[in-house]
């Protein structure tokens, strides 16, 4: 790559650390445009610099304070209850970033800001005194009518009371004054009596509390509110009782009246007297229509004034979202000696220097000055960011591979790869005709809304699929090539050539001289040894394409040592492992091949079991029993290729070590020595202990990375066992290929035969509605079941496969993703 | 065996409360906040903290009590959290945690309507974590016998109480002396309960209670030197375990001078350098000066001991992170968090009213 000018996946971008020397004038203007551009990746210069010591923190906090407005305001729009619409950011005007007149702007947006917020407050405020008034007003309402329900009621039992006081053993004088007073025709009675408004939640509480506190002696009475009181600023709902309670004697009434408001119930004074009470009543609806008049006025002008908030309100966000950022990343810049230039360094592109360089010129002429800013390539021994440069198409290959590990600085990238070894290893797990083709009408149907979709947000799960959507247009053409060569379509076969095959006798089938040209001969399908047959062939083909993928997943690991000039590892690992590899599995390979174009029924040896010869490759080598004989000369072969097998795990495990061991030895040799660092290792794990492992881990990092050749030694003895191990396990482990393909081919052989196939030949008006019931319902099953759920399986396995499987074989992944400066997806991490 | 079981039920809440460890504030942050010049950039130093952006949506000046209030507010939600996913016995062992704040507010209220304060404003003090349904009708309560009989009854703290029924008046000594004997009662009943649950639970949990009791006890003892309060009603003030229970408990009620104490708290060998350094030195070890005028001045002796025992609970609490599969955690993590509180609080007091010099004297945990 990189010769030819072209970006390419095959490795990562090469990248430049760059030095700017930027006025301080155009600062502001420079990084609006490198954001814009987002290109460049700034470095933290200041890191040990406290975060309000920093140049532009008095910038950020004025930032932050407007952000906290636009916040303030946003929710309050979100709150409203008729929507408030937004004008959407590319509707609205945009607002000037760049330029002489920036701070101008900010200024104004500034002012304009602290005003809505003021004038906003200052209405919630007023509305909020209002509603709590209109409250108040109509619980005293309810409590009024209800307490007149009340003391209706009680005085149908007027009587009744009274005979209950005359019957309390009161001092008979004072019976006698009370029977005056009664006679005289007053219809007042003298319960005192508490009356008010209490949350429902706490009714019970209180009347708990009540009883006790009392000992009994009081009489309540409750009725729910029906309609619930909205508090205005919360939003918050909140259901009442009307209650009234009837006690004796003054110390009770203030015991009752201090419960009630310690427990947030609102007491009303009520007069007995029904007269007063109708009059008191009267006055309170009357204050309460004037009191809704007002309060719609102000609600009408709040909402004017949302509604005019709202006109301006994305480009607002967008502005202090972007302000916020660009004085972050000014932050960390440096300033020279005379405070006249910020220093920042950066990673960008190699290829994207003159974009970059145009876009400095740019701001500089925006910002009406003459001095431009200074890009300057610096060289550095410090490793650079990975950046591949997708397209939507790539994207998500890239992203597979970029959720196992970023790849080191200039390493092979297996994405490149994925694009057809993914949407493959699925499709070998998913072949079916009819299913990819589902899922290709699927994707294609994605593809095809992309600009409308991309706008609209679409959820976490439908987001997922849709941001896959390249994959599972490749993964739907595959799998309708695998489903070709499986002769498979929702669980039948197609007929298009000639099978080879004819049945003459229904049990047996007889070869007539053809050969299907491609794919699986129908006549399998239902045959009795259909299954045996398959499985057979799915299985030894899972090895075959395993093995062709290790093996090439190997390779790549030349590539890699070639660019980083260690040709050494080419014969120290890659030839060792290939050769390892290649004289077990690959010699399976062949045994395989061989097996199939051999005419067994011509031959004079039974076909030999492939599993059995592997194994006793290893327990009894040099033996090969003459029934089970391949070819001729296999016993010699095999005991040439387990020798090899054996060379190469002490070539493996020895030959590095010992190279670095020499090299270790010319180094003291020229007398450099190793110092000792073993002071402060008490003192680091009790830090660490402490919880400041974070501040070590730092330390660490600024050492030389240092070469112990026990590290060399430990660190090869793990990679040979995994190495050989993982031959064994990686290669068992493709045979998932053939399990979930079977597993697929014949769970859609079940929901066919289970739903459809008895209701195809329909007689009358009912079979033909249950066959189009059963369609109905095996076209559903066979998409959530077969498509989605089987496609996600398989999907599973296809990226394990390539996540250990390959991966493990020569992807390093030792490297950090390159996140520049950028403006592009704002509202996702705001 | 602990080991088998525990992480069916509590495996999830452990991880989660040890996670929430992981957020309590080292000595870099610490050293961080010292630095701070105003409030506001106390507020963007907590920012990158676990604290995140708890205090964006204030509008500025800030008080020291929102930051307070808030950072309360965040270890309630913490601890409402692990309650409602906890079952048993966990949840009866959180619950118990919430009667040391239920005391409080109890006190506090009666207090507080003895001296007729505003009972919303009283209300509004109360810790969060303490409160209780029937918690506000203690403002009418004029007698002990009523406090019982018309709220407490139907509380937990019920059976704590029944000790204090004796006591007939409310006044400053008699609601000290039932704040008291509830937490007697109330420690001794935790310590019981842990106890029975056995096992690590059992061996963490009564360290700290023990300690919490000894504290207790040394603080009765010390703060009712010349008061009306006589040494057999001090003795049953005195939780009947920790580590002096029960030579010390005994020495300690007849005690008539600090350095009485001193002699008893010189049988434990942790609790020696309480007094040592206390008596002797003029400083305390971490370098903030806190002057002792008189080897025999009491009260510099108290405020200097208090400063210890914080310093002695948060390494206790520490330590109970050492041991997993026990409930200990739980209980530390709430006091190192209060602790962390106060140290915020602290500091951002300092920061308020620009007292450089007294910054430093809040206790870092880790």
């Amino acid at each position: 790559m990189g010769h030819d000018g072209y970006p390419s996946l095959f490795r990562s971008e090469q990248m430049s650390l760059v030095q700017f020397f930027i006025p301080t004038e155009v600062a502001h203007d420079t990084v609006s445009e490198l954001g814009e551009l987002g290109d460049v990746q700034f470095k933290d210069l200041n890191p040990d610099v406290n975060p309000f010591q920093r140049s532009f923190v008095a910038e950020i906090r004025r930032v932050d304070e407007m952000s906290r407005r636009v916040r303030f305001f946003a929710t309050q729009i979100e709150k409203e209850k008729d929507k408030i619409p937004v004008r959407p950011l590319y509707d609205s005007v945009p607002l000037v970033t760049v330029g002489p007149r920036v701070a101008q702007t900010i200024d104004e947006l500034e002012v304009k800001l602290a005003d809505h917020e003021h004038r906003l407050i200052q209405m919630n405020e007023s509305y909020q005194t209002m509603s709590e008034r209109t409250r108040e007003l109509v619980e005293a309402r309810h409590v009024l009518r209800e307490t007149a329900v009340f003391f209706d009621r009680a005085q149908g039992h007027e009587s009744e009371i009274r005979a209950s006081l005359d019957d309390s053993s009161q001092p008979l004088l004072a019976h006698d004054d009370r029977e005056a007073q009664f006679s005289s025709g007053a219809i007042s009675f003298d319960l005192e009596f508490v009356a008010g408004t209490i949350d429902r939640t706490r009714l019970s509480t209180f009347e708990r509390i009540l009883w006790r506190v009392l000992r009994g002696n009081l009489y309540m009475n409750h009725t729910d509110i029906a309609e619930p009181f909205v508090d205005p600023v919360t939003q918050g709902e909140t259901r009442k009782n009307v209650f009234i309670i009837f006690a004796h004697g003054e110390v009770l009434l203030a015991k009752i009246r201090k419960v009630a408001e310690s427990m947030g119930a609102t007491l009303y004074p009520i007069d007995p007297n029904a007269e007063r009470r109708h009059e008191a009543l009267k006055d309170v609806q009357g204050r309460l229509e004037d009191l809704q008049t007002v309060l719609y006025n102000t609600g009408a002008t709040r909402r004017e004034e949302l509604v005019r908030i709202g006109e301006s309100l994305s480009s607002w966000q967008d502005l202090v979202r972007k302000e916020k950022i660009i004085y972050e990343t000014l932050n960390y810049f440096n300033y020279d000696a005379r405070r006249k230039t910020l220093i920042a360094e950066g990673w960008c592109p190699t290829r994207d220097i003159i974009p970059i360089q145009l876009a400095l010129r740019h701001a500089t002429e925006e910002s009406g000055t003459s001095v431009p800013p200074i890009l300057q390539e610096i060289r550095t021994n410090k490793k650079p960011p990975t950046f591949h440069r997708t397209n939507k198409f790539t994207e998500g290959y890239q992203t597979i591979i970029d959720s196992y590990g970023i790849a080191t600085y200039q390493e092979v990238n297996p994405g490149l790869f994925t694009v057809i070894t993914f949407p493959f290893l699925f499709a070998v797990m998913f072949g079916d005709i009819g299913h990819g083709f589902i899922i290709f009408v699927a994707a294609i149907l994605m593809i095809l809304a992309e600009r409308k979709m991309a706008k609209s947000d679409l959820g976490e799960i439908i987001g997922t699929f849709f941001y896959g959507r390249y994959i599972i247009l490749l993964m739907g053409v595959f799998s309708m090539f695998t489903g070709l060569m499986y002769n498979d379509i929702f669980s039948k076969s197609l007929h298009i050539w000639r099978s080879g095959w004819d049945f003459s006798d229904p049990q047996h089938g007889t070869p007539n001289g053809h050969v299907y040209p491609f794919g699986l001969d129908p006549a399998w399908h239902g045959a009795d040894n259909a299954l045996v047959f398959t499985n057979s062939y799915k299985m030894k083909m899972s090895i075959i394409i395993g093995v062709i993928h290790m093996t090439f997943a190997i390779c790549l690991q030349v590539p890699n040592h070639l660019h980083f000039k260690r040709p050494f590892n080419i014969y120290a690992e890659f030839i060792p492992q290939i050769l390892f590899l290649q004289s077990i599995f690959g010699y399976l390979v062949v045994c395989i091949i061989l097996k199939w174009t051999t005419d067994w029924s011509k031959a004079p040896t039974q076909p030999p079991g492939l599993l059995n010869m592997l194994i006793y490759m290893f327990l009894s080598p040099g033996y090969v029993k003459a029934e089970e004989r391949l070819f001729a000369g296999q016993s010699i072969l095999q005991i040439l290729l387990l020798l090899v097998a054996l060379v190469c795990v002490p070539w493996m495990l020895c030959v590095k070590p010992y190279m670095a061991w020499k090299e270790m030895k010319a180094h003291e040799g020229d007398g450099y020595g190793r110092l000792g660092l073993g002071d402060d290792v008490n003192g680091e794990l009790i830090a660490e202990e402490e919880g400041e492992g974070q501040l070590v881990a730092e330390q660490m990092e600024d050492q030389e990375e240092h070469h112990d050749f026990g590290e060399v030694v430990i660190h090869q003895v793990i990679h040979t066992i995994e190495f050989c191990l993982g031959c064994i396990s990686n290669t068992a482990s493709y045979l998932r290929l053939w399990a979930l393909s079977l597993a697929h081919a014949q769970l859609s052989e079940v929901l066919w035969s289970m739903t459809l196939e008895s209701f195809l030949s329909p007689s009358g008006v009912f079979g033909f509605i249950a066959l189009i019931i059963m369609g109905i319902v095996w076209f559903t099953l066979t998409v959530f079941i077969l498509c989605v759920m089987e496609g996600l399986s398989a999907f599973l396995h296809a990226l394990r496969l390539h996540w250990v499987e390959a991966n493990g074989k020569h992807y390093e992944a030792g490297g950090y993703a390159f996140q520049p400066l950028t403006f592009a997806n704002l509202d996702e991490n705001a | 065996m602990e080991a088998l079981f525990f992480n069916v039920d509590s495996g999830y809440l452990e991880g989660v409360v040890r996670g929430y460890k992981g957020g309590i504030l080292t000595q870099s942050h610490y050293a961080n906040l010292t630095q701070c010049e105003t409030i506001e950039d106390f507020r963007m130093q907590l920012g990158s903290t676990d604290y995140g952006n708890f205090l964006a949506n204030e509008s500025l000046p800030i008080s020291t009590s929102t930051i307070a209030d808030k950072a309360t507010q965040i270890l309630v939600e913490q601890f409402h959290y692990m309650r409602s996913n906890a079952v048993e016995p966990l949840s009866k062992f959180l619950d118990y945690m919430t009667y040391a704040y239920m005391i409080d507010n109890v006190v506090l209220l009666i207090t507080g309507t003895l001296h007729e304060r505003d009972t919303h404003e009283l209300l509004e003090r109360c810790h969060p974590l303490g409160i209780f349904d029937t918690m506000p009708a203690l403002c009418v309560a004029t007698n002990v016998e009523e406090l019982y009989q018309s709220v407490l009854v139907e509380t937990p703290l019920a059976p704590y109480f029944r000790e204090c029924l004796s006591a007939s008046d409310l006044d400053d000594l008699n609601i000290e002396i039932i704040r008291n004997t509830l937490y007697k009662a109330y420690l001794e009943d935790f310590h019981r309960f842990c106890m029975s649950l056995g096992g690590p639970t059992a061996d963490n949990m009564s360290r700290l209670l023990e300690f919490e009791a000894d504290r207790r006890t040394i603080n009765i003892t010390i703060n009712s030197f010349n008061t009306e309060l006589t040494k057999e009603q001090r003795a049953k003030l005195f939780p009947a375990i920790g580590r002096l229970y029960p030579e010390g408990n005994n020495a300690l009620a007849k005690a008539d001078d600090i350095d009485q104490v001193r002699q008893v708290c010189d049988n434990v060998p942790e609790y020696r350098p309480f007094f040592d350094s206390a008596g002797s030195a003029r400083s305390r070890p971490n370098g903030s000066s806190l002057v002792v005028e008189d080897d025999g001045d009491a009260l510099a002796v108290a405020s200097a001991l208090e400063d210890r025992f914080f310093a002695m609970e948060v390494h206790l609490n520490k330590l109970a992170f050492l041991q997993q599969f026990q409930y200990g955690v739980f209980y530390s993590y709430i006091k190192l968090k209060e602790h962390e509180i106060r140290s915020l609080t602290w500091i951002a007091e300092c920061i308020a009213q620009d007292a450089r010099e007294r910054i430093q004297d809040f206790i870092p945990i880790f």
